[in-house]
């Protein structure tokens, strides 16, 4: 017998952290947790309202964050339940950012906005695991100091690896103001041959972000992209994310930018 | 030169402006006829008129500058023509149209030609003159293949407009939209989304078909039976003309052969025979006699579908040319 | 072996197979086209030979009876989820060569594409297929070109001859009917040549293809009803949707419904976006999928040639003519 995927799976949201009244994050209880890969997404799945594709944005022993953003019916929903409820999920779906790639590299990831959340998990690994690369930055923006996810993961990693916060508006004399490709040229690289770069954040974010690694220097094959899609089955099956002859549920959402820069809408 | 007017006028002639001269009117019931005859009627106007054919504003022709003395000769041409268009003719062969009152029977191109058509319009003209001609008194009926009304139907005492009542078949809907879409913006938006899928209001719904016609899988289905909506008593004229009033609402075919005939019987019993020309439109009668005793003759012996909605009375109010030099 | 059957026998052979499966195959229905007084012909279940059109090509194809257009996933309440039960446990689907061809692509999608698909997988087993041979191509179709003219892959065929119904059998389970039924000669006849013929591209350049102007004649020539695609044989995009019942709010089912990437909405992601809003750029993309992206992940072109997107296209939009003018794009 073919087992039924569509079927979602109750989940006790273990903890739920609000970073802005628009987007939060969820602890879920998930015994699978060790096999799930940063960049992965879980389907949040209510029933009367539908499903939403959800980055995994951390991974505990036996949980994954899920970071929410508000701006559906799904989400909406999903807003209402706090801390000891259940709800339903199904997943992981997707390849993820596999830690081999990017190990004894000088690693780079430049993110924008709720484009944080599927690189945290990475982000993380690498922070916890400072020996596996040469080096370790990152390059992260937000609308506003308002606008900031993961408050407390920002003070860990300041600690750990080169942290540039920048926000596009802002009192000047405080903070970094302006956008993440401003940063790009004072990044630290010794040798171009193991620089790799992920990039994640919106469409034109992401455009402008490869586009100045590339005039540094990096290599086109050294830049991996998450590519956000309507992901809607997250099996393969409904067709809403295929682009060209790729389908981004199943064979991304995250590409090296060899192929990436090749899947046209 | 003695001329019967009163006579040539129920054989299909007119008296024209010019004297001496009449002019032939030909009908075709529902506008549509086979292109050979339009040879013949060109014979008539080269024989015996000006070599020129008027078409008319009720789609017939109208050939002008004949000579009264070959009225008969004209009446011996016309018989193919009416013979092929399969108009009653209880009149001897070659003598021409027996009466003139009951004017051609217009209709839309409808189904035969137009997408939008909900029925064959040609075909249902062609049943009603078979049930009206010879009737002389003055009544005009013309049809419609949907609510567009490309053919001004309420401009006629009897106007039929082509309705269907779509049928929704859930399973097959994909909640695309494009009925709800199109009825909003074509129509009376008379179907609005609810989980996913439409939801027609019937009390709206013109029955005009849009939706199914907009429908990309048969979700939307035509019914099987052909309804059709029934305005009345709308003319034109010097005295008061007015729009057709909605009177039934999803009707069928015979229902309203049924009632055009019953209403023959109604201005035979209540026409005012003094009237100029001894010649009066419905309305008036129906002005006179009050609505309630027109629709008792009229719905005698008459079954309509379990559906059909029955919009009683009906006031009409049109231009009233000496109200306005009041003003 | 061939045999040949009057109506009477196929008729006895219908009611026989009936007690095993269910039979669906094209229907002519008479005044249920979409204009007044025209007719269809749409795949529903069969009792008699008299029920199926054996001559007509079906304006939409057999891929509802496994792949529903609406299917619901499962009904939910307060206390969980419920599968429904497939809605047949086996059928006999009368079709086309072409649309033999197609299921190959249908099976791509929902068995290799991925983990193999549930719902679809319960309705695909103990399928038994009746070929209908076309003596000759019907307009619109393009099917040698496409290399779906011929087909082995069939259980049974059904062809009327003077009168007469002649079946070659392939299956144990049809064969054992025919016992004692009139044998005869008899090739299955095939379509050698279309009017249409559509030509082939190996490699597509697919940046190049996209910044086209070719499209830009479909932004205003097509309407984006989706008609192309819900009549196509080989496309199967679907969308999720949750509804629950009426006053009971805690009710209700999740479906999946078949989708159109022509129409709006297919690619509007949350917030808002839309990746296609040109009608001109989502015929590209649903043509390129048709050939070299679905052959890029499968060794085979998507598009079966069989023609019922142009037969039913209210614009007159012809996508043979448009493979062919990809072809000259790309030389």
């Amino acid at each position: 017998m073919i087992t039924n995927e569509y079927l979602p799976f109750s989940s006790k949201v273990l903890k739920v952290t609000k970073h802005t009244p628009m987007e939060h994050t969820y602890t879920m209880e998930f015994a699978g947790a060790k096999d799930v890969v940063p960049g992965q997404f879980f389907e949040l799945s209510l029933p009367k309202y539908g499903e939403a594709p959800i980055s995994v944005s951390g991974i505990g022993e036996n949980s994954v964050d899920l970071t929410v953003r508000s701006i559906g019916v799904v989400t909406d929903e999903l807003f209402k339940y706090e801390a000891g409820r259940h709800l339903y999920i199904r997943g992981p779906y997707g390849n993820g950012f596999i830690a081999d790639d990017y190990k004894d590299s000088e690693l780079l990831v430049i993110a924008g906005g709720t484009g944080v959340s599927p690189v945290k998990a990475i982000i993380d690994y690498f922070g916890n695991h400072n020996d596996e690369v040469k080096s370790m930055s990152i390059i992260t923006g937000f609308k506003s100091k308002d606008d900031q996810l993961f408050r407390e993961d920002f003070k860990r990693w300041g600690k750990q690896m080169n942290v540039t916060l920048t926000f596009d508006r802002g009192d000047e004399t405080k903070e970094n103001i302006g956008l993440v490709t401003k940063y790009i040229p004072s990044v630290k690289v010794n040798n171009f041959d193991d620089a790799k770069a992920i990039v994640v954040g919106p469409p034109i974010m992401m455009k402008f972000a490869v586009k100045g690694l590339i005039e540094r220097g990096y290599k086109e094959e050294n830049i991996w992209i998450s590519h956000e899609r309507r992901m809607s089955c997250g099996l393969g099956k409904c067709g809403h994310c295929r682009v060209n002859s790729t389908y981004i549920c199943l064979d991304g959402p995250v590409f090296n930018y060899t192929v990436g820069k090749d899947l046209i809408d | 030169m003695d001329v019967n007017t009163k006579k040539l006028k129920k054989n299909a002639f007119r008296v024209t402006k010019r004297r001496g001269y009449t002019a032939s009117r030909i009908r075709i019931p529902g506008g549509r006829l086979d292109a050979k005859y339009l040879s013949m009627i060109q014979e008539i106007a080269d024989t015996y008129g000006e070599g020129v054919v008027n078409i008319t504003a009720r789609q017939g022709f109208e050939v002008p500058g004949i000579r009264f003395e070959d009225m008969d000769k004209v009446n011996v041409l016309l018989q193919p023509i009416i013979e092929g268009l399969g108009i009653n003719q209880p009149n001897p062969e070659g003598t021409g149209y027996l009466s003139s009152g009951t004017r051609n029977i217009a209709a839309c191109v409808g189904n035969k030609v137009c997408p939008m058509a909900n029925f064959d319009t040609t075909e249902f003209a062609k049943d009603i003159e078979k049930a009206v001609f010879p009737n002389d008194l003055h009544f005009k009926v013309a049809l419609t293949g949907c609510p567009n009304d490309c053919q001004k139907v309420r401009m006629h005492d009897f106007g039929i407009m082509g309705m269907t009542l779509p049928q929704f078949h859930a399973d097959r809907c994909i909640s695309c939209g494009a009925c709800e879409k199109v009825c909003r913006r074509k129509v009376v938006q008379a179907i609005s989304m609810k989980n996913f899928r439409p939801v027609r209001d019937n009390e709206t719904c013109l029955g005009c078909g849009e939706c199914v016609i907009a429908c990309p899988n048969f979700a939307w289905q035509r019914s099987e039976k052909k309804y059709f909506r029934l305005t009345i008593m709308g003319r034109t004229g010097k005295k008061n003309p007015r729009l057709g009033q909605d009177w039934i609402k999803w009707i069928d075919h015979d229902s309203i052969i049924k009632i055009i005939m019953n209403t023959y019987d109604y201005v035979e019993e209540y026409i005012d025979r003094s009237a100029p020309g001894g010649k009066e439109h419905i309305g008036y009668i129906i002005d006179r006699t009050g609505f309630k005793e027109f629709e008792k003759w009229a719905l005698k012996d008459v079954t309509l579908p379990s559906i059909a909605e029955v919009r009683t009375p009906i006031y009409w109010s049109g231009v009233h040319y000496k109200k306005q030099f009041d003003y | 072996m061939a045999y040949s059957l009057d109506k009477i026998a196929v008729d006895e052979l219908f009611s026989k197979w009936g007690e095993d499966y269910l039979i669906y195959g094209p229907t002519l229905i008479k005044n249920t086209g979409r204009l007044s007084d025209t007719d269809s012909v749409r795949y529903d279940e069969v009792k008699s030979i008299d029920d199926l059109e054996l001559n007509l090509k079906s304006d939409y194809s057999f891929k509802d009876v496994i792949l529903p257009i609406s299917e619901v996933l499962f009904y939910y309440n307060e206390d969980g989820m419920m599968v429904p039960k497939q809605k047949h446990n086996g059928a006999i689907i009368f079709l086309r060569s072409c649309d033999l061809h197609a299921l190959d692509r249908l099976d791509q999608m929902f068995m290799e594409n991925g983990k193999p698909d549930f719902y679809y997988t319960r309705l695909r087993e103990n399928l038994k297929f009746v070929l209908i041979p076309c003596s000759k191509s019907f307009e619109n179709c393009f099917c040698v070109s496409m290399n779906s003219n011929v087909t082995k892959n069939y259980d049974l065929t059904i062809e009327e001859i003077n009168g007469e119904y002649v079946f070659e059998s392939k299956d144990e389970y049809f064969t054992k009917f025919f016992s004692g039924s009139k044998e005869l000669d008899y090739t299955v006849p095939y379509v050698k040549e279309n009017d249409i013929k559509v030509e082939h591209v190996e490699k597509i350049n697919n940046l190049a293809i996209t910044k086209s102007e070719m499209w830009r004649e479909y932004d205003s020539r097509c309407i984006a009803c989706g008609r192309c695609t819900l009549v196509c044989p080989t496309c199967t995009c679907w969308t999720m949707q949750d509804i629950h019942y009426g006053d009971n709010q805690k009710a209700g089912e999740r479906r999946r419904v078949q989708a159109s990437c022509m129409v709006d909405n297919f690619d509007r992601v949350a917030g808002g976006h839309v990746y296609r809003e040109k009608n001109g750029d989502r015929m590209r993309y649903k043509a390129l999928h048709k050939i070299s992206d679905h052959r890029e992940r499968y060794g085979v072109d998507m598009c079966i040639g069989c023609g019922r997107c142009d037969d039913i296209c209210p614009e007159y939009i012809s996508f043979s003519t448009i493979l062919n003018k990809i072809a000259k794009e790309s030389e």
